[in-house]
């Protein structure tokens, strides 16, 4: 395709040729411009089956518990810290240029969440120093990352009217609430289980819309 | 224009181009020139001539900020561009239904 025909002025387009641009100008922004929501949720599916699979298998058989051991929270930081920087890479170079009020929803967004996160830990760190057993300890530590995420899946869905998103943001603040009944142990492997089997469902699901 | 024509602005393919992609983002938002240029791949030059079309008709508009290195313009479509957008997809689409012969028995 030359520059002249490329730039469309003062060549014949009929109906046929318009719709088609439509579609495929549509389709590449979207692809351009959108984060693949897809992508993100299977990072995370498998981020979330390694890092609390790891902590499940390092409190399997503790008598009494202790938690975690420094191996798998080690495991745990730096599987996180990939997730992060694939998520940063992804969502950066789908917004690289675009300006206005998504860009300026997605920063304060971000900055609740890290705030809120950091809030966790430092709970925790308080519950810790009020005596709370390593057994809490553990519970909470798995559980409340959920509750978290939940709340920031389900308010992110209301910006973006993401029914599945929706879906998930209550599931997660579903297992968050009710894992920590499995005990001190087994909540790290159903949360891996309930958590990643739903963004690597979603996931799948995902491609398979793309695809069709 | 009568409102049964094919808006005259929009039907190019390079300024279709521009409309698409510039709707494909929510109200309020924006794109820069140079990420515009990279999605739709024109040249620098053709899609000043094409925006500037646009901006005539009050479809699209262009903010210049900063300077030197860090220059960035921003496009963004108007609400008469969506609108006109959405008037050019509603009679492009009675134009293809009135083209396409109707099968027997279906419909």
């Amino acid at each position: 395709m030359n520059e002249n025909s490329r730039s469309g002025e003062g060549t014949d387009m009929d109906v046929q040729q318009a719709a088609a641009i439509i579609e495929e100008s549509g389709e590449r922004a979207r692809r351009a411009l959108y984060v693949r929501r897809p992508v993100l949720f299977g990072i995370w599916g498998l981020a979330f089956l390694v890092c609390y699979g790891a902590c499940w298998l390092s409190v399997l058989g503790q008598r009494p518990y202790t938690g975690p051991t420094p191996a798998a929270l080690l495991t745990l930081t730096i599987v996180v810290a990939a997730a992060y920087a694939a998520t940063v890479v992804l969502v950066g170079r789908a917004g690289m240029g675009v300006g206005g009020r998504s860009a300026l929803q997605r920063r304060i967004m971000l900055m609740a969440y890290f705030c809120a996160y950091v809030g966790l830990f430092v709970l925790e760190a308080a519950l810790d120093h009020a005596g709370a057993s390593r057994a809490v300890l553990g519970v909470y530590g798995a559980a409340a990352p959920l509750l978290l995420a939940g709340v920031v899946a389900a308010a992110a869905s209301a910006l973006a009217l993401d029914w599945w998103l929706f879906g998930l943001g209550i599931w997660l603040l579903v297992l968050a609430a009710g894992s920590g009944w499995a005990g001190p142990v087994n909540v790290w492997a159903v949360d891996a289980l309930a958590v990643s089997l739903a963004l690597l469902a979603l996931a799948a699901i995902g491609f398979r819309r793309s695809r069709a | 224009m009568s409102q049964d024509e094919l808006d005259p602005v929009i039907h190019v393919p390079a300024r279709l181009r521009i409309v698409v992609t510039l709707a494909t983002l929510p109200d309020g938002n924006n794109l820069s020139f140079t990420r515009l240029q990279d999605v739709i791949g024109l040249t620098p030059g053709n899609l000043i001539t094409h925006l500037r079309k646009l901006e005539e008709a009050g479809y699209v508009t262009t903010v210049k900020s900063g300077s030197g290195v860090t220059a960035r313009t921003a496009v963004s479509l108007t609400q008469d561009g969506r609108a006109a957008l959405d008037r050019y997809t509603t009679v492009l689409r009675q134009l293809l239904d009135s083209a396409t012969p109707s099968v027997p028995g279906q419909g």
